[in-house]
């Protein structure tokens, strides 16, 4: 049997992701793939399957030795000695400030206003000041959310701190990160896209200590899903194994008093 | 909306790897603990042995916090991202590697450095839970395929042969070898969709 003269380049795809096409057919296709966002979405989900291709390789008892993840951060930490500027950085446009435009939306409604139009457009102006409070508030709140979360990341990079997922069975979402803090013994717990709790009620944290489970923190998901509660103290003595999640009233519970609605195991390594 | 930008996403890859671009080197560690497992399994099926697959996650992770700032979230997973680098660091050190051997005509001696395993290693915890569901979804999904669709597969991922290449080491006709890569993707596709690592953005 004999092959096609030509090969349509949708046929090419999983083998451009695979890295199978020799580098002049590979940069054919790249020019095709330059016009087809389709092809783009393929080619990076067969990058995915690839990537996934990847474990496959792991063969029984092997494994990379104890030293290497220190190598890896002396190696880090030696290229960012010798480039102080740190790694190569997209350069930053300036945003021009809000002042400026207030004072060119003036001079704008002032220069169109002369006359008769002169008081609509200081209504016009009052308008778009009143617009751009409102955004300049909105920009405030995501950038104190912004500054929270960067904050609470920079927590979770201490080392020490290991990252456990906590999930709902059958449902990818939504889903809680813990992160624990062993030299601290705290933890903090990150959820995202949480259902809504009805009035009163709250999710509330469990520890599950030799086999029982340990009353926690009870937090309240925001308008979008996500909460995050930090320095939550881990109980001492004995073992813990996994965390949970149920729904309780307010002010917290004793012991469960509904169904758990997450869980995950907090293994030692 | 903000809440739905800061507020009510996981701490995911893309973060480390946009913290690594600020210079924050502790990113770099992080990423280590979720996917060193997984370099490190890529880079030694290929190279075969500790040392230089070692080298390779050191090489590729380096890279990595050079490159941070040029890692497109939405441009695919950031295991997706690390993992294609270890690949073709790994085979850049084979394809070296046998160019070397030919010259000094070496034996295929075990070579210094490649102590057997000891000691034990730190992966994260949850991470090291979710590649072992993954590597027995992948190696199922493996076993889904006919033995010659995954053998040509294999070959291209695992040796970087070209599909023509491959033909010509496994004595098939090149449209054959084409249709067998072409149709295993399309079926590890199907059967890995819903365990792809997580997306970078």
């Amino acid at each position: 049997m004999t092959g096609p003269a030509a090969d349509s380049p949708q046929d090419l795809t999983a083998a451009y992701a695979l890295g199978a096409l020799p580098p002049e057919e590979a940069r054919r296709f790249e020019a095709f793939l330059a016009t087809s966002a389709e092809a783009r979405r393929e080619v990076e989900e067969y990058r995915e399957v690839a990537a996934l291709l990847a474990l496959a390789g792991a063969e029984p008892g092997s494994e990379a030795g104890p030293t290497l993840r220190d190598r890896v951060l002396a190696r880090v930490a030696d290229e960012k000695r010798r480039s102080p500027a740190g790694p190569v950085r997209p350069v930053a446009t300036p945003r021009q400030s809000s002042a400026v435009w207030v004072a060119l939306a003036a001079s704008l409604l002032l220069a169109l206003g002369l006359g008769a139009g002169l008081a609509s457009a200081r209504g016009r102006l009052a308008a778009v000041e009143a617009e751009l409070a409102g955004r300049q508030a909105a920009l405030a709140r995501s950038q104190q959310q912004l500054a929270e979360r960067q904050a609470t990341l920079d927590a979770i990079l201490e080392p020490g701190v290991q990252m456990f997922q906590l999930t709902s069975s059958g449902d990818p979402e939504p889903g809680i990160q813990l992160f624990w803090d062993r030299q601290r013994q705290l933890a903090i717990v990150h959820g995202y896209r949480l259902k809504p709790v009805p009035a009163g009620k709250a999710y509330q944290l469990w520890f599950i200590r030799d086999g029982a489970p340990v009353p926690s923190v009870t937090f309240k998901p925001g308008a979008a899903g996500g909460a995050t509660v930090e320095a939550i103290p881990v109980p001492e003595g004995g073992a813990i194994s996994a965390a949970a999640v149920t729904v309780e009233p307010e002010a917290g519970s004793a012991q469960p008093t509904s169904p758990i609605v997450m869980v995950g195991p907090l293994k030692r390594s | 909306m903000a809440d739905a930008a800061a507020g009510a996403a996981p701490f995911g890859d893309g973060e480390l790897v946009a913290r690594a671009a600020q210079g924050d080197e502790r990113a770099i560690g992080r990423l280590y603990d979720r996917y060193g497992a997984v370099l490190y399994a890529v880079a030694y099926r290929i190279v075969g042995q500790r040392a230089d697959a070692e080298e390779v996650v050191l090489e590729t992770l380096a890279q990595a916090w050079r490159e941070a700032s040029r890692f497109e979230a939405g441009r695919g997973s950031v295991a997706g991202w690390l993992t294609m680098m270890a690949r073709s660091r790994a085979l850049d050190l084979v394809r070296s590697r046998s160019r070397r051997d030919r010259i000094t005509a070496m034996a295929a001696a075990d070579r210094p450095g490649a102590s057997p395993a000891m000691g034990e290693v730190r992966p994260d915890p949850s991470g090291a839970l979710e590649h072992e569901e993954r590597r027995r979804q992948v190696r199922q999904a493996l076993d889904t395929l006919s033995p010659p669709q995954r053998r040509a597969i294999e070959l291209a991922y695992f040796e970087g042969l070209s599909q023509s290449e491959i033909a010509e080491r496994l004595q098939e006709p090149l449209g054959t070898v084409k249709t067998r890569v072409r149709l295993g993707m399309q079926k590890l596709r199907e059967c890995l969709r819903p365990f792809y690592f997580e997306r970078g953005t």
